[in-house]
């Protein structure tokens, strides 16, 4: 069997996949019935719906000629995650200036086109803005400094 | 006449001192947004929840409804002065007015499309005005069966409206309804969907997964494309259009403006859709139509008149009936119910000074835009030549502030790079994730309509189409699909949608 229509096919089966974790998870809770509806109950409903409609997909695939997948470029994607989750680890640990400017330093080489000077730069630009914006002006409550 | 009293407690709130400065906070920040492409209304304005956090409700609806139609504006301007469209639904206005550039008429294009824009905002302002409160009233009448067929027909006009294969739109919403549903479940206390993850608690954050897709995973996918220095083609000159132009687009711009509103209102519609709409039209009824294509000043005035006007009445679902027709309504419903208001009929008739506020101060703002737009258009065209690669970085930046602040919660920022991943791979299968983002939002309200419906009839499905306002929606809804599935239709549909 060939894959005619690689969008539809991954398509298909990322809905199949969602559903399977919905169902097998809904599974632990309660159904109840149509008049008493339990926890269950929709999830389970949605699941099943979504999973029928991935399978749809995925045979209309195999039959249907359709668009390729385009170049996946994942590093970009995945500098600008890491850039993120550093984010997230550094912001109470070490404060908005300093996730700031690591926040931009890594998600910077994303782009081909960043030079150092220019990153650092904006790191400095960016971590001094947030600052008076967020912290100084809008009085979010932002920890500004490493916690000792 | 109670409509004017109405709007004059509306604008009772709107203008005091600190409600205007918000309000031009909002067309301010929505004009650059509009301006610099890459980045959209949709995750500025989840940029501001944090912000409007800290503001009273009407002050901040009324900043970040500024954000929205501001962005219709401002994104008029890079169409026509370089040919890329600031936003989505400044595609169509780069086919005529990117042309009239070239000519050197950019002055003339943008003066039309800014009076064009102005009176839209005006004629659709008076439009919320007048049909919000018979809507609300009927929306007040309707019960759980009721609501949740609405809902049903709301989410298939949305996928109908999407762009691309129908079974996947439809995916995409039963998947955002299944996301919203993760959290602790209000009637079992049992919590869903959490993985043994403390921080999914209260679910998943709406602020961080429409940043993730909206905010991240675009940037990701706009990395891909070629970078392109932007050179502004032509000098401005002379913005005011002449009377002989002016009297040539008025029909063109009241055409616009009905069509816009009408599309605005439907869900999934809203700015994009009306646009495309009223460019079809005006090409199908315009006399003479050869010069469409080749700068035809008619071709800027109508889709700037209707994106505007659909930016407006896409507001009226969501004051009245608390369904977003669109992302950005979405978002708008997330800032009322961090605000503790919840969205739906009530509002107007609770909260009178929010709504008729928040009304008012549309007006407004749109004739700030005029000022904001037509004078200072050499400002905004410099921020053209911010390069992408500074841009991005602050973006993503800006991102992961908003979503920290919303809960103070680091786990949001990892739920955001999570879904970021996601995101990004959905935008390469072609799957809209617009419908997603609705479906998230519905997720909580569907599940407890459906529940109460269900309760009440005694577990008898039939409720749902022995009341007729039920039944109506449903069917409403099927005639949608089966009209989307037909072939003939379906192909003038992709033809409309193509960009």
């Amino acid at each position: 069997m060939n894959i005619r229509a690689p969008k539809d096919f991954w398509s298909g089966i990322m809905f199949i996949a969602f559903a399977a974790v919905a169902i097998l998870t809904a599974r632990g809770y309660s159904l109840g019935s149509a008049g008493r509806m339990g926890p269950g109950y929709f999830p389970m409903l949605l699941g099943g719906a979504l999973g029928v409609l991935g399978l749809i997909l995925v045979a209309r695939s195999l039959v249907i000629q359709g668009e390729t997948i385009g170049r996946l470029l994942l590093l970009p994607l995945l500098v600008i995650a890491l850039g993120v989750c550093l984010f997230g680890l550094a912001i109470e640990r070490l404060g908005l200036l300093i996730a700031v400017i690591i926040a931009t330093g890594v998600t910077a080489f994303a782009s081909r086109d960043s030079r150092p000077l220019e990153v650092a730069a904006l790191a400095l630009v960016l971590a001094i803005f947030s600052v008076a914006v967020f912290v100084l002006a809008l009085r979010l409550p932002l920890p500004l400094w490493p916690a000792i | 006449m109670s409509v004017l009293s109405d709007l004059a407690l509306g604008f009772g709130v709107a203008l005091t001192l600190q409600n205007i400065a918000y309000c031009f906070a909002g067309v301010l920040l929505g004009t650059l947004v509009g301006v610099l492409p890459g980045i959209g209304p949709v995750t500025t304005v989840a940029m501001l929840l944090p912000i409007s956090f800290t503001l009273p409700p009407v002050s901040a609806l009324i900043l970040l409804a500024g954000i929205y139609y501001g962005a219709q504006y401002g994104g008029s301007t890079t169409a026509i002065l370089v040919n890329i469209p600031g936003e989505a639904s400044s595609v169509v206005t780069t086919i005529d007015g990117h042309q009239m550039a070239l000519q050197g008429r950019a002055g003339p294009a943008l003066g039309i499309a800014a009076i064009g824009s102005f009176f839209a905002g005006c004629a659709a302002t008076l439009a919320i005005a007048l049909a919000a409160p018979p809507l609300a009233a009927i929306a007040l009448q309707f019960g759980p069966a009721e609501y949740f067929s609405l809902m049903v027909c709301g989410l298939i006009a949305a996928v109908v409206l999407a762009r691309g294969s129908v079974v996947k739109a439809v995916g995409m919403v039963i998947l955002g309804l299944l996301l919203g549903l993760a959290g602790t479940d209000v009637n079992s206390g049992i919590r869903r969907f959490d993985f043994g993850f403390q921080g999914l608690a209260d679910g998943i954050e709406f602020v961080a997964l429409s940043m993730a897709i909206y905010g991240i995973a675009e940037v990701a996918h706009n990395l891909e494309q070629k970078s392109e220095s932007t050179v502004v083609t032509s000098t401005i000159g002379r913005v005011w259009p002449t009377a002989a132009d002016i009297r040539y687009c008025l029909p063109a711009i009241l055409r616009g403006t009905t069509l816009g509103s009408l599309l605005g209102v439907l869900p999934g519609g809203g700015a994009l859709i009306a646009a495309f709409g009223a460019y079809t039209l005006e090409k199908r009824v315009a006399k003479p139509p050869r010069s469409f294509g080749h700068g035809d000043i008619r071709g800027v005035a109508a889709p700037e008149s209707a994106n505007n006007a659909g930016a407006q009445t896409s507001f009226i679902p969501m004051l009245t009936l608390g369904l977003p027709s669109n992302p950005t309504m979405a978002m708008m419903i997330g800032a009322m119910m961090i605000h503790g208001i919840a969205p739906g009929p009530r509002v107007m008739t609770d909260r009178p000074d929010l709504f008729w506020g928040v009304v008012a101060s549309m007006w407004i703002g749109n004739l700030m835009l005029v000022v904001l737009n037509l004078p200072l258009v050499g400002i905004w065209v410099r921020f053209l030549r911010i390069p992408y690669r500074l841009l991005f970085p602050s973006i993503i930046v800006f991102c992961c502030i908003g979503t920290y602040t919303i809960n103070s919660n680091v786990f949001d920022v990892f739920v955001m790079a999570f879904f970021a991943i996601f995101g990004y791979l959905c935008l390469k299968l072609d799957c809209e994730p617009a419908p997603l983002i609705l479906g998230f939002v519905l997720g909580p309200m569907m599940e407890e309509n459906l529940r109460r419906a269900l309760l009440i009839s005694r577990g008898d499905l039939s409720v749902f189409v022995s009341e007729p306002i039920s039944l109506a929606f449903l069917i409403a809804a099927a005639l949608l699909l089966i009209v989307v599935a037909a072939p003939a239709i379906r192909s003038t549909r992709e033809e409309a949608l193509r960009e």
